[in-house]
């Protein structure tokens, strides 16, 4: 911001900024009776510089707030209350608001089919109270997202703002490219400081958000930490109590338990996977380096893992494992229902999955108590690893569009979503009704929250989208913020957690991105591979092709193109880890 | 049909092709059949702005469309999709499965329903008839969805199907979904169980114009059931069979992809995927427009080949035909 500023301007930014200090309670800068464009410009770069007076100790720790309380931080930007609990401080620069004008956004998104009316959604309100910006959501039809979005693209009536913008065919870069969102690179800094600074914190943050050439297409949820792994094994408590057995870390000791269950009754111990491609999970082919597809090797070059050299030994015991029936037979067929419903019965012990999942249909339903286990080594003393890895990008993205009319009040409006005060308010909804905040500053659901206690009666799953966002371009705080983690007696927070904090991810691919030529050539050899190799893995683990024919896998794979597929990922890899 | 016979008898009687006279015969031809003009206008309408209008559409095969750029500013690529799609190694597996699967459909699934009417006329009650009708075409109001869901559970590891087949086989299966040859039966045996009733209705509709003294007649020459259904009915409703058929090998290259992805998994991919499955599935990767109006575009002119063929030779051999 190096712009040389004429004497005319300094003068006026001064008188300006004295008015502001004047009228600093009321955070309102004065309206210039004459706003020629540069004038603007002038009076933009001016912070309204609020200070708020500090209600920590009121607020802090505070189980019963009045209601004079509540309304404070309700409907005040003030946020001395909260406290710095990350690693990295999120930023509270208010300076924006409340933005003046009569500002009515559009905003694009697809709705969660729990809220179907998102103009009446609270935090929306809150946020317009707190933002001076009035929103127009326009949600399509459930289920017919892909329909109505191309549609709107193909009819060039673009609304404001539009949530979810990958959806543009080729994505969210391609969207930009074809002049359909607006590139913010420029305008970030100036407009939308809080995102700007939160996604300088760090460096993982910065890489993740902006393109290979360096352009800043629009903003992203980020979290304030790489969110816990989500996805592993478990095991029925009560399968470990009938066999005597501790938690299996290797794969020996994985098929000693797994035929001490079937001993005990459990037909087919391991459900194993399912058509939506179960067997590929990264846990059982992981512990031979045999990955779903691809990863990062100990170089940190782009490999392929179906065409790594222990495939066959993964293989060979699958269809071992298969052939004793430690396996439910319709691994390869059952779709989800028939998944969870074999995961309820006294055939199962061990699901592959998700413990927030597994936690409704174990627990809430069934009170079926069970624990996670690690991802299976092949030595004893090896460290576990897995693929799933969050690279601190989370929530849902959004884009600013060219037909934008109030491009700055756009920005200032998702800018929000990355401000403390933001953090709170979409995270966990209201102040008093909803949560209360600790003696450290953090937010948290009380016992008589709305959030467990709807007075209209809507179960969890319900009020976490009802009373807060639960996917947002904003600052996702998961961990904390989820209800169906931070509820009394959970324990699917603690797994992932214990598993987030044992397992190796160096292997996972960061989110890398394709140029246009690329795309698509990517999508024709990832298509072909990927039909390949659901085939022979699922017809040699099945049995009806010996393991030997990996061999001929592998050769119709190179022929494919396989060396081309992994150069692709390769140069688009190496263009990331140049950001 | 009745639009048809006219329009031929119209084409027979223009060919002197004198032009005064033709004028004045489609003049007269107005005058005398207004109402049937009319009542063929929305559907000549609907033609014209639904199926005509946005063909041009097709273009987009030839460029890689953008929607926001829209069709003029999109670049031209020539025949690249056609080429991604003809050289792929899966090209041939996937026609094949979907010419087979629709040969299926053909062999067992065009019959079904005209044996179903046949039947069904033979009844004399017609509490039954009603009855039976109402449970048969019942299937064809419950959504795809559901209809595979009912699927899964039956052919499950336990379910019903599984439970008779390795009873009559004496083999033991396990789920039926996973085995490359039950797809097929699978597929086209739940496909007649959903639309078989839907489908016996424009036939029986057929049969109930039939004349009454064609029976009568052969009653007195103390003729069959079996006979009457042979000589009689079938040879009655022949022009509907054989329109009907003639569509459906114009659709022999046609295939939807829900009913397969609700079905398929990797075991039996060389089986039941399909041409529109295999594009679905690359487009969940890129979402390419260009790329499935190309590969639509194919189908649809083997489509048209193939009907064309058919109603040449069905013209050669028989009364009706569709042109």
């Amino acid at each position: 911001m190096n712009r040389t500023m004429k004497p005319l301007f300094t003068l006026l930014f001064i008188s300006i900024l004295i008015i502001s200090m004047v009228t600093a309670c009321s955070g309102k800068a004065k309206n210039e009776p004459d706003n020629t464009v540069t004038q603007e410009e002038g009076v933009s770069k001016e912070k309204n510089e609020v200070t708020f007076e500090n209600i920590s100790g009121d607020i802090r720790g505070n189980k019963a707030p009045t209601q004079e309380q509540i309304d404070e931080v309700n409907s005040t930007l003030n946020d001395t209350y909260l406290g710095d609990v990350f690693e990295e401080v999120i930023p509270s620069d208010y300076s924006a608001y409340p933005v003046k004008g009569d500002v009515v956004l559009d905003v694009w998104m697809p709705a969660n089919s729990n809220i179907p009316d998102m103009n009446n959604h609270l935090v929306q309100k809150q946020v317009e109270k707190l933002t001076g910006i009035k929103v127009n959501f326009i949600t399509p039809p459930v289920g017919q997202e892909a329909d109505a979005f191309t549609l709107m693209i193909s009819s060039g009536e673009l609304p404001d703002i539009i949530i979810d913008p990958g959806r543009y065919p080729g994505g969210f870069e391609a969207g930009v490219n074809d002049g359909a969102y607006l590139d913010l690179t420029d305008l970030m800094e100036e407009h939308a400081p809080n995102y700007t600074a939160w996604r300088n914190s760090d460096e993982t943050r910065r890489k993740t958000t902006v393109t290979d050439d360096g352009r800043l297409l629009g903003f992203y949820g980020i979290a304030p930490y790489s969110e816990w792994i989500w996805f592993g094994t478990l095991i029925k408590q009560e399968a470990l109590d009938k066999t005597g057995l501790p938690i299996p870390t290797t794969i020996d000791e994985w098929y000693e338990f797994l035929k001490k269950s079937k001993e005990v009754g459990y037909k087919a111990p391991l459900n194993y996977g399912s058509t939506y491609g179960q067997i590929f999970t990264g846990i059982i082919n992981g512990a031979y380096g045999v990955w779903d597809w691809t990863f990062l090797d100990e170089n940190g070059k782009v490999a392929w893992g179906p065409a790594q050299p222990k495939a066959k030994e993964y293989l060979a015991t699958m269809q071992q494992w298969n052939k004793e029936g430690l396996l439910n037979r319709d691994w390869a067929t059952a779709d989800f229902n028939q998944r969870m419903a074999s995961a309820i019965s006294d055939d199962t012990a061990v699901m592959m999955d998700s413990p927030d999942t597994m936690w409704s249909y174990w627990k809430v339903q069934n009170d079926i108590d069970f624990v996670g286990a690690l991802n299976p080594v092949l030595n004893k003393g090896d460290k576990s690893s897995t693929t799933y890895k969050n690279f601190k990008r989370t929530g849902t993205s959004a884009a600013i569009t060219t037909q934008s009319k109030n491009v700055e009040a756009a920005m200032a409006w998702l800018d929000f979503n990355f401000s403390k005060k933001g953090w709170e308010l979409i995270n966990f909804g209201e102040y008093g009704t909803v949560h209360l905040v600790d003696e450290q500053g953090m937010p948290y659901y009380p016992e008589n929250s709305y959030i467990y206690n709807d007075p209209d009666g809507q179960p969890v799953d319900v009020t976490l989208w009802k009373y807060r966002w639960h996917s947002w371009p904003n600052i996702r705080d998961e961990h904390h913020a989820n209800p169906l983690i931070s509820a009394k007696g959970s324990y699917s927070g603690d797994i992932r957690k214990n598993w987030t904090e044992n397992m190796d991810t160096s292997m996972a691919m960061p989110p890398i991105t394709f140029t246009k030529d690329e795309a698509s050539r990517e999508a024709e050899l990832g298509n072909q591979l990927s039909t390949l190799r659901g085939e022979y893995f699922a017809k040699i683990i099945m049995g009806e092709l010996p393991v030997d024919a990996y061999d001929k896998f592998l050769k119709e794979a190179q022929s494919m193109g396989l060396d081309e597929f992994i150069s692709l990922h390769q140069a688009a890899l190496d263009r990331y880890n140049q950001r | 049909m009745e639009i048809l016979r006219k329009n031929r008898e119209i084409d027979h009687v223009r060919t002197p092709s004198e032009p005064k006279n033709a004028k004045r015969l489609i003049q007269k031809d107005l005058k005398k059949n207004w109402f049937v003009y009319l009542m063929a206008l929305p559907v000549v309408a609907w033609f014209i702005i639904f199926c005509y209008g946005p063909m041009w559409g097709v273009m987009i095969a030839f460029k890689d469309f953008k929607p926001l750029l829209g069709f003029a500013d999109s670049d031209w690529v020539g025949f690249k999709h056609f080429i991604d799609f003809f050289s792929g190694p899966y090209f041939w597996r996937v026609v094949k499965n979907t010419l087979l699967l629709n040969v299926w459909g053909i062999v067992f699934g065009f019959t079904a329903p005209i044996i179903l009417a046949l039947l069904l006329n033979e009844v004399r009650s017609s509490k039954f008839k009603r009855t039976v009708q109402t449970i048969t075409y019942m299937p064809h109001f419950i959504s795809l969805v559901v209809v595979c869901g009912i699927i899964h559970i039956f052919t499950a590891n336990e379910g019903v199907v599984t439970q008779l087949l390795s009873f009559i086989t004496g083999k033991d299966y396990s789920s039926l979904l996973g085995y490359s040859n039950l797809f097929r039966p699978i597929y086209t045996f739940s496909g007649i169980w959903q639309s078989i009733g839907w489908d016996s209705i424009i036939y029986l509709a057929a049969m109930s114009s039939i004349d009454p003294s064609l029976y009568e007649a052969a009653d007195i020459d103390g003729v069959g059931r079996v006979k009457k259904m042979w000589y009689i009915t079938l040879p009655q409703i022949s022009p509907v069979i054989i329109i009907l058929f003639i569509f459906a090998i114009g659709g022999l290259m046609a295939s939807g992809y829900e009913k397969i992805i609700l079905l398929y998994n990797p075991l039996i991919y060389d089986t039941a995927d399909v041409i529109a499955s295999y594009v679905y599935r690359r487009g969940l990767r890129e979402a390419s427009l260009s790329y499935s109006t190309a590969v639509g575009l194919i189908s649809s002119i083997v489509n048209f080949g193939l009907l064309w063929m058919t109603n040449t030779i069905v013209k050669r051999r028989s009364e009706s035909s569709l042109w």
